[in-house]
């Protein structure tokens, strides 16, 4: 089987955008990148959805319902 | 009562006080992970006050100066857990046949090449929604923890009280059903 660095790209996607890679990994990943428009495309996406996906989903706290955690609290 | 146990006593006190304030400070972030983790908003008020009656009355089993976020999440997702969805759960090995990129390569096939930002908003809120609710229960716990608490892989596994390694993959996995869920509604969309 012949390498695929933007296979080996993708397998990185994850953990460069959590933040959980290793120095070495993220210094491939970083390399292939600054290369590569189709995976630097795909990374920025990936970026993009997920702070879309946290806005979509995203719903205050009801306001009733703080006042009644405050209620919960032990009195002195 | 002598006047050292009186001392004791209000420093006790003192510091419940304190404990309770640092607690409610993070009933938003509280509330916005438990919406997430059930389905409807009224199992999320329920969820988020049992959490809150079990956190005030168990506050002595934190320790100071420990993770208090991932203390009072684990409570939660404790409580969600025992809310009887346990025979719920979902498989570990759900059937994944795509990559990471699968779902931009998707939105690209379907409506042309936009910048990425354009492509993204293609997706409807309801189904992001949708998606992330239709997600097998240990997968969402993992995806909602970090995605939408901004829990580390570690701390999630605290929380979920499983391995780093179980979390990474749950959450790995996780992502990748929401997007090939996502993926089928552009395709819906356009039929």
């Amino acid at each position: 089987m012949t390498f695929d660095p933007c296979a080996a790209c993708e397998e990185l996607l994850q953990p460069f955008l959590d933040r959980e890679i290793t120095p070495e990994e993220r210094r491939i990943a970083e390399a292939h990148l600054g290369d590569c428009g189709y995976c630097r495309k795909r990374y920025r996406f990936e970026e993009h959805l997920r702070r879309y996906v946290r806005q979509a989903v995203d719903e205050p706290m009801p306001v009733e319902l703080k006042e009644r955690l405050l209620a919960l609290r032990i009195p002195l | 009562m002598s006047e050292a146990d009186a001392r004791r006593i209000a420093e006790g006190a003192r510091d419940r006080v304190r404990f309770e304030e640092e607690v409610l400070e993070l009933a938003d972030q509280v509330y916005r992970v438990a919406r997430r983790l059930v389905n409807t908003r009224e199992e999320a008020d329920d969820l988020v006050q049992e959490t809150y009656v079990r956190a005030f009355r168990s506050w002595r089993t934190y320790t100071p100066g420990t993770n208090l976020r991932a203390w009072l999440f684990r409570i939660l997702t404790n409580l969600n857990i025992d809310r009887g969805r346990r025979e719920q759960r979902g498989p570990d090995f759900a059937p994944l046949e795509e990559g990471d990129y699968f779902l931009y390569n998707r939105l690209e096939e379907d409506g042309g090449a936009d910048d990425e930002e354009r492509v993204v908003e293609r997706l409807s809120q309801d189904a992001i929604v949708q998606a992330l609710s239709s997600l097998p229960h240990n997968f969402r716990d993992a995806v909602v923890l970090v995605d939408i608490g901004d829990f580390s892989y570690q701390e999630a596994a605290q929380i979920l009280d499983v391995p780093v390694g179980t979390v990474m993959s749950r959450l790995h996995r996780g992502r990748r059903l929401l997007k090939q869920d996502l993926a089928e509604t552009v395709t819906e969309g356009a039929e």
